[in-house]
């Protein structure tokens, strides 16, 4: 097995895995650098410009504007799905009576898909027959209905809410895997040797998590970085620019302007920006044993 | 953390009062769809809005069925959903296997690679794609969504098959090299059958990436019979008067096969999802 023929039975086995990565992902990744050089329609119209859409995307505040946006909205999200899949995650670590039940119930909205979360949001956030609208106008806490959707702050914040709502239950099971996986010796030895409850969870809970912390603080933040299916649905970047996340900003360079060139360049400006902090956060998080 | 709980009735009591909290803004959310889906047209209408529907009524279901195309949605969505996660799951099982049990050059960098496609903005391929399979003529076609899909399940559901294929313990292959098996054989008879948890969780997550997945299939399709459930559903939410009971009911059915294959295989993906992901 560890022979040299056995070294080559590995590749075999990879083979398929990566002949899909090199036609599938490799090559339409190239494919859309290369589209960033050009001034395309994709059918007749193939102009060499150069770097010129890249020089474009920085002298034209609304790229960055809409990175910052983005940005803004991501941190949001990931210190929502942070705060809340953390304390949930320690309490259901409890092995609470009942604890299976309440962690069915409170990983529903990762079963959820996107679209169907969206609509339900919409439906809830609606004007005229919206329950949220109802119940806070019951509660005397607005004296007439919002519109949530409407106005751009309030947008921003209910997209974060809904973003919030779907992603959280993805980290609240990644951290309660990687307490699970915390030895209980330690906590004993912990205990012996005298240490608060406080104390337990900065030099024992806290240390055994980092691991499963930083890959977790990594994928949310990039996934939700790019995100783009409920926003679209929710309010399709309105109103006005308010939640023009660049993924939207990107798609509607491409699909409705059809402005082929420039999306790509800005794709290719994303990723690196996706790498950016996943090597932010390597450094930051320092990177353990991986 | 035992001692914790017996000493603390009230730490208890505030511990359930989180987990109830939190369950109902999941909840609230949806019980809301369930009640909105069973309404009829005036009573979507009515404010305030009652949660028990007066009449509760079928009609909704009965309508996405014969007034939208939803059963082709349905059928594309499971056709395409189920082709790509066979394949994913054919094509990562291999390559977890081969990345977990064989130092071959090269694997460090498969490894990073696989890690890397998530950091790709799924848009930067969405535009290539689009030319691509236009160019193929698989626009419109159930291939062009398949290959797509496979292109996103592959690599994480690799990452998956490795932390798991790493929990089985090496021995294994050796007695089974020892007793004369080949490495496919001993992949094949052995490590595949022990593996099937880790290979349900895998399709779990395959499924349900493509399930969900909305932003290609809606530029990668034009014509109504070829829409996917995201899609279909999507568009409802622009027609100019939207029928929101209808839409509820459409979102309903499209959830279940996700909840029921959860409800069915949770233990194993839980586990293995974790596997894979902590040991990154």
């Amino acid at each position: 097995m560890f022979t040299n023929k056995g070294k080559r039975v590995g590749y075999w086995f990879i083979m398929p895995a990566v002949i899909t990565l090199i036609l599938l992902v490799t090559y339409p990744l190239l494919y859309g650098v290369y589209l960033s050089f050009f001034n395309t329609n994709l059918i007749n119209r193939w102009d060499f410009v150069g770097l010129e859409h890249y020089i474009s995307i920085f002298s034209d505040t609304k790229f960055l504007k809409s990175i910052w946006l983005t940005l803004q909205y991501t941190f949001w999200v990931v210190v929502g799905h942070f705060v809340v899949g953390m304390i949930l995650a320690l309490t259901l670590n409890l092995n609470l009576k009942g604890q299976t039940f309440f962690r069915v119930i409170l990983i529903l909205p990762w079963l959820f898909p996107e679209v169907v979360v969206a609509l339900l949001w919409k439906w809830l956030f609606n004007p005229m027959y919206g329950l949220i609208n109802a119940a806070l106008l019951n509660l005397g806490w607005i004296d007439q209905p919002v519109s949530w959707l409407g106005q751009e702050k309030i947008a921003f914040a209910a997209v974060i809410i809904v973003s919030i709502w779907k992603g959280f239950p993805m980290v609240m099971m990644l951290l309660l895997a990687g307490l699970q996986n915390i030895s209980k010796d330690l906590y004993e030895a912990a205990s012996i040797d005298g240490a608060t409850r406080f104390k337990a969870f900065r030099y024992v809970t806290i240390p055994g998590l980092m691991p499963v912390l930083s890959v977790t603080l990594i994928l949310d933040t990039v996934w939700w970085f790019k995100h783009f299916n409920m926003v679209w649905i929710l309010t399709a970047g309105g109103p006005g620019n308010a939640t023009n996340v660049v993924s939207i900003d990107i798609f509607k360079q491409a699909f409705e302007y059809f402005q082929f060139g420039p999306a790509s360049a800005m794709a290719v400006m994303v990723f690196f920006i996706c790498f950016l902090i996943g090597y932010v956060y390597r450094r930051l998080l320092g990177n353990g044993n991986d | 953390m035992a001692t914790i709980r017996k000493k603390r009735p009230l730490f208890r009591l505030f511990m359930y009062i989180i987990l109830i909290a939190a369950s109902a803004m999941v909840l609230i959310p949806v019980l809301w769809m369930i009640s909105t889906a069973f309404k009829s047209n005036e009573e979507v209408m009515v404010t305030p809005p009652v949660w028990i529907p007066e009449n509760p009524t079928f009609d909704a279901f009965a309508r996405i069925w014969k007034d939208y195309p939803f059963g082709d949605y349905f059928l594309n969505s499971v056709i395409i959903v189920i082709a790509a996660t066979l394949i994913s799951i054919i094509f990562s099982a291999l390559a977890g296997y081969g990345a977990s049990r064989f130092r071959f050059r090269g694997r460090g960098s498969f490894l990073t690679f696989l890690l890397i496609t998530q950091m790709f903005p799924s848009i930067m391929l969405l535009i290539p794609f689009y030319q691509v399979l236009k160019t193929l003529g698989l626009i419109d076609t159930h291939m062009g969504l398949i290959i797509v899909y496979i292109s996103f399940t592959v690599p994480f559901c690799t990452w998956m098959m490795l932390g798991f294929f790493d929990s089985i313990p090496k021995e294994l292959d050796e007695a089974a090299l020892i007793d004369g098996c080949g490495p496919v054989r001993t992949f094949v008879q052995i490590i595949f059958p022990l593996s099937l948890p880790g290979i349900a969780a895998t399709a779990i997550y395959a499924f349900l990436q493509s399930w969900n997945e909305y932003m290609f299939a809606l530029i990668l399709t034009t014509r109504e019979e070829m829409k996917t459930l995201p899609v279909g559903i999507g568009q409802l939410n622009g027609y100019y008067k939207v029928a929101w009971n209808d839409m509820m009911a459409a979102s309903i059915i499209s959830s279940m096969p996700l909840i029921i294959m959860f409800l069915f295989m949770q233990k194993y993906f839980i586990s293995s999802l974790t596997a894979g992901a902590v040991k990154q």
